[in-house]
């Protein structure tokens, strides 16, 4: 029996072995991590808010200082608004009782109304316009 | 005088002439325009603080303007007394500072620099100082802050 059959070389993995494969993906690191954006958006956002907060503050002391230098002129305002008002509605008092005076039992100046509450004169007590014979143009 | 569009509303038509009654204690108005007020409001409220109050309390009673006219007397000489002592004391700062309010829309905001001037003459000169009622007493009241804005 010959043996004329040729010795099979088998594909075998070389000495040693295979050298191990990289499959893991190796890109290069970019950029901060997310928890550090979030972070730095966070103190963006807190830094705003922040100067937001002063500018509230600022303008809330403004309208404060505005409102009280009102305030402390207020009394002597009036005051003087009361003195006019004084004046001009005691002549016309006085003017009521001249053009009355033939009327029997007529109380110059008396309210209309009937109560001693203060009420002000809601038309304006105008000399002209309490003349006898005036006519308006 | 008449405002134009309105020349059949003559405001001589509703002036009235006539003098205050004889039994009225004269008292010489203000007659002062709405800046320097403005500038010397502060120094009203703190120097004529007794006055003021007594007023607004005598109008809490009863809104007659007949009945606080002594203190609205009151009420006006203590303005005057306070106007004048500025006048006489720190009229170039006061004249400043006014001017300024009225050339930047009354806001005291925009007139920092004349007004620290104008306290610190009357604190010099007087012993006034402005505070700000109901300011939080932690901070600096404004008028002593740096601005955030310009």
């Amino acid at each position: 029996m010959s043996n004329n059959t040729t010795t099979a070389t088998q594909d075998l993995p070389p000495k040693g072995g295979y050298s191990t494969i990289h499959y893991e993906r190796r890109l290069p690191k970019k950029g901060p991590s997310g928890l550090a954006m979030f972070a730095m958006c966070g103190g963006i956002m807190a830094y705003g808010w922040y100067k937001v907060y002063k500018g509230l503050d600022e303008r809330r002391e403004l309208d404060r200082e505005n409102a009280w230098s009102r305030i402390h002129l207020i009394p002597m305002l009036i005051a003087e608004a009361d003195r006019d008002e004084y004046r001009r509605k005691a002549a016309a008092v006085e003017r009521e009782r001249e053009i009355m005076k033939d009327v029997p039992g007529w109380e110059a100046g008396k309210s209309v109304y009937n109560g001693k509450r203060y009420v002000p004169d809601v038309i304006a007590n105008v000399p002209l316009h309490q003349q006898p014979g005036f006519k308006k143009d | 005088m008449a405002i134009p569009g309105y020349k059949h509303f003559k405001s001589e038509d509703w002036v009235d002439p006539t003098p205050p009654p004889a039994d009225l204690p004269h008292v010489d108005e203000v007659g002062s325009s709405g800046a320097p007020l403005k500038s010397a409001s502060f120094f009203i409220g703190s120097v004529c603080q007794e006055y003021n109050e007594d007023f607004m309390l005598c109008k809490n009673e009863d809104r007659d303007p007949k009945h606080c006219l002594a203190e609205g007397r009151k009420v006006t000489r203590c303005a005057i007394d306070v106007l004048e002592k500025i006048q006489a004391n720190c009229a170039t700062e006061f004249r400043t500072h006014w001017q300024c309010l009225d050339n930047k829309n009354q806001s005291f905001n925009k007139c920092r620099a004349p007004e620290k001037e104008y306290n610190a003459c009357l604190f010099k000169a007087l012993g006034w100082k402005k505070n700000i009622p109901d300011a939080p007493a932690n901070k600096p009241q404004i008028h002593e802050r740096i601005p955030l804005t310009k």
